[in-house]
């Protein structure tokens, strides 16, 4: 009874016709870059930290919440239409939703998407609206080792997850933690690796880091392997809308994948890829089509598409109760809220709850205002695809610029804006994540505050780390998730030997 | 034969040792800087040191793992068969756009700097239409200019050179 009427207190917060306007301008604006290549929610958010200097936090993160709900939406239309999955999220749905488009039936993939989107993202709020309040209250008997434990975890399963390496994911981790150690110590006040730099003392900025990594480090990456004609469009003509058979394999799709993306998303390391590789495999295990996959079946766009958006609300339980951030985007608006001087966690539900509740409640409006904004109008969407690719990229940098530049018109920003984005630019060649490096930057001071409260408390006794049960088993875990894949993979490597030595040999 | 041939495929790839070298050379400047940070004893628990320290210590074992890796030939490039080879002047080009603030900004302001990039970075993706990239890039850049200055945000002077 309490959350229903607290979130009848965000609807009034959300149902503002100033918010309902920041609502509907980032779910413009998340569809927008959701289509357009090279940029992502992200990205998005960290080029409008500066604007959020002027208007308030709660219209800031409502309309932060609409770019990151609007830019799925219009991920799958380009994965659908041009094959092209504008975020790794979206790349289950470009197997079957192209071979629909390619058979004429585009429109019938981008309303199940779009639909699937709706239910699942509906789903998954609901599914916050109700957890979040209960896992905050959790969150309340956290001493600082727990928090710490929380955080170690965090960064082992994105260090694991993220990346085609444990070596690559690791390298990018501590990329992060070593940025992060930049600038003074909040506990001492001590300068550390300033290199003499006044401009470095409050260390290096999250937004130039992110805009570098990914705006800089792509645009050099796309600039230098251009040569590769953009793929052409499919177009929409002759398109049916979906038929009741449709209906009737899209239902069940939607709701799975809502069931896998939510939780899933949820983790501390989750993201949105794997729900949508897990809810692909389980559709196409239960289809009563098994011949149609690969060949256009609608159930391989309905359930991904719908765990990837149920994933993005589940994102939000961590971020919201823990303070922990667990995609690029998600850390992106641990910073933003940085930025306003709050601190995402249990406290934030009691002193902030306008801004919390009517966050959540334009999630639910946010869906909606999607819905419209998708379902009838997709074909101007497509239609910022037609753009040439020079310009896309030459206006990414000048918002680069605008990002970098506008945070305090410093040199030293922008000189750290070339010297990282070509370092995002060597990870985009050899394959590192960039996530980890994000997440190691923002949470990594965090981590260092927490170890060394704990540490403090225990007058310096290292078995406060293991000292509480909820401590003990996180740091279990974090322990599990480094060792078990290897492990896995080793014995996978043996038993696959064992196998060929007796082929060879008959 | 086969051992032989499986070598010469080795050799072909790329080793980026340099890589892993760098990530060394970064942790042994934390190391470096972990020392030069004075340990206040009358603190409880972890100094300020430590963590730079530990981050140090993890770089330079990350370099060290980089490199062998990369030596060992196990650390290719993303080879995408999709992908054209890399090219080398359309990717210094888009690089001088994003470098080219740094000698320009301050003097030419943030329009004319944003123009500059604009159309270094239109370059490296194959246009030949200086002068409309020129136009875009400045009016983008003024665009950006005058809304983000209403907003609160200051880009600096719009032409620092006429005051």
């Amino acid at each position: 009874m309490d959350i229903l009427n607290q979130l009848i207190g965000g609807f009034a917060v959300a149902l503002q016709p100033i918010n309902l306007f920041w609502a509907f301008v980032g779910c413009a604006l998340g569809t927008a870059v959701g289509v357009l290549p090279g940029i992502g929610p992200a990205l998005t958010i960290a080029l409008l930290m500066p604007v959020t200097a002027q208007i308030n936090p709660a219209s800031a993160f409502i309309m932060f919440a609409g770019i990151l709900y609007g830019a799925l939406y219009g991920g799958s239309t380009t994965s659908i239409l041009l094959n092209t999955p504008g975020e790794s999220g979206s790349v289950m749905t470009a197997l079957e939703g192209n071979r629909m488009a390619r058979s004429g039936r585009g429109a019938a993939a981008l309303a199940t998407a779009a639909i699937g989107s709706f239910v699942a993202g509906t789903i998954g709020t609901l599914a916050l609206t109700f957890l979040a309040p209960a896992i905050a209250e959790l969150a309340f008997v956290f001493g600082p080792e727990d928090y710490f434990a929380l955080m170690v975890l965090s960064f082992t399963s994105v260090a694991v997850v993220m990346g085609r390496s444990l070596l690559r994911g690791f390298t990018a981790l501590f990329f992060g933690l070593a940025l992060g150690t930049i600038g003074i110590d909040t506990q001492t006040g001590q300068t550390r690796m300033v290199f003499g730099m006044l401009e470095l003392l409050d260390g290096v900025s999250f937004t130039v880091v992110l805009v570098s990594l990914f705006a800089i480090g792509e645009t050099l990456y796309v600039a230098s392997r251009h040569a590769s004609a953009p793929p052409a469009i499919n177009p929409l003509s002759g398109g049916y809308w979906m038929t009741r058979q449709d209906w009737a394999r899209s239902w069940k799709p939607w709701l799975r994948g809502s069931v896998i993306g939510f939780p899933i998303g949820a983790l501390p390391a989750g993201g949105t890829e794997i729900p949508t590789f897990l809810s692909y495999a389980l559709e196409r295990r239960l289809t009563p089509h098994p011949e149609e996959f690969g060949q256009g079946a609608i159930e391989g766009v309905a359930g991904p598409e719908a765990a990837n958006n149920a994933a993005a609300a589940g994102i939000l339980v961590p971020l919201l109760t823990l303070g922990l951030p667990s995609t690029a985007t998600a850390a992106v608006l641990l910073a933003a809220f940085q930025n306003y001087g709050l601190q995402p966690g249990p406290l934030l539900f009691a002193t902030n709850p306008d801004l919390l509740w009517g966050l959540i409640a334009s999630l639910y409006i946010g869906n909606l205002i999607l819905l419209v904004l998708n379902l009838p109008l997709v074909g101007i969407w497509v239609r910022l695809l037609l753009i040439p690719r020079q310009y896309i990229y030459g206006g990414i940098v000048v918002f680069a610029l605008v990002g970098v530049w506008g945070l305090s018109t410093s040199w030293i920003d922008l000189a750290l804006m070339c010297g990282l984005g070509l370092i995002g630019y060597v990870a985009r060649v050899y394959d590192f994540p960039v996530a980890p490096a994000l997440i190691g930057l923002i949470l990594g001071p965090q981590a260092e505050i927490q170890l060394r409260r704990a540490l403090a408390v225990s007058q310096g006794d290292w078995s406060v780390l293991v000292g509480t049960p909820i401590s003990a088993s996180l740091l279990a875990i974090a322990a599990l998730v480094l060792t078990v894949p290897p492990l896995l993979a080793w014995r996978r490597r043996r038993a696959e030997e064992a196998e060929a030595q007796p082929a060879s040999a008959g | 034969m086969t051992g032989k041939r499986q070598a010469e495929q080795r050799d072909r790839r790329s080793k980026p040792w340099w890589m892993g070298l760098a990530l060394a050379i970064m942790g042994a400047l934390w190391l470096n800087g972990a020392r030069s940070i004075s340990s206040t004893t009358n603190y409880i628990g972890l100094g300020p040191a430590a963590i730079v320290l530990a981050v140090g210590l993890g770089l330079t074992v990350l370099g060290i793992l980089l490199i062998l890796q990369a030596l060992r030939g196990e650390f290719a490039a993303v080879a995408d068969e999709a992908e054209a080879p890399p090219s080398h002047p359309a990717f210094l080009l888009a690089l001088a756009g994003v470098a080219v603030p740094l000698l320009t900004m301050r003097w030419l302001g943030f329009p004319l700097t944003a123009m500059l990039a604009f159309a270094l970075v239109t370059h490296a993706f194959g246009s030949r239409r200086t002068g409309l990239d020129l136009v875009i890039g400045f009016a983008l850049g003024s665009a950006a200019w005058l809304g983000f200055s209403r907003l609160g945000i200051s880009l600096g002077g719009f032409l620092p050179l006429i005051g």
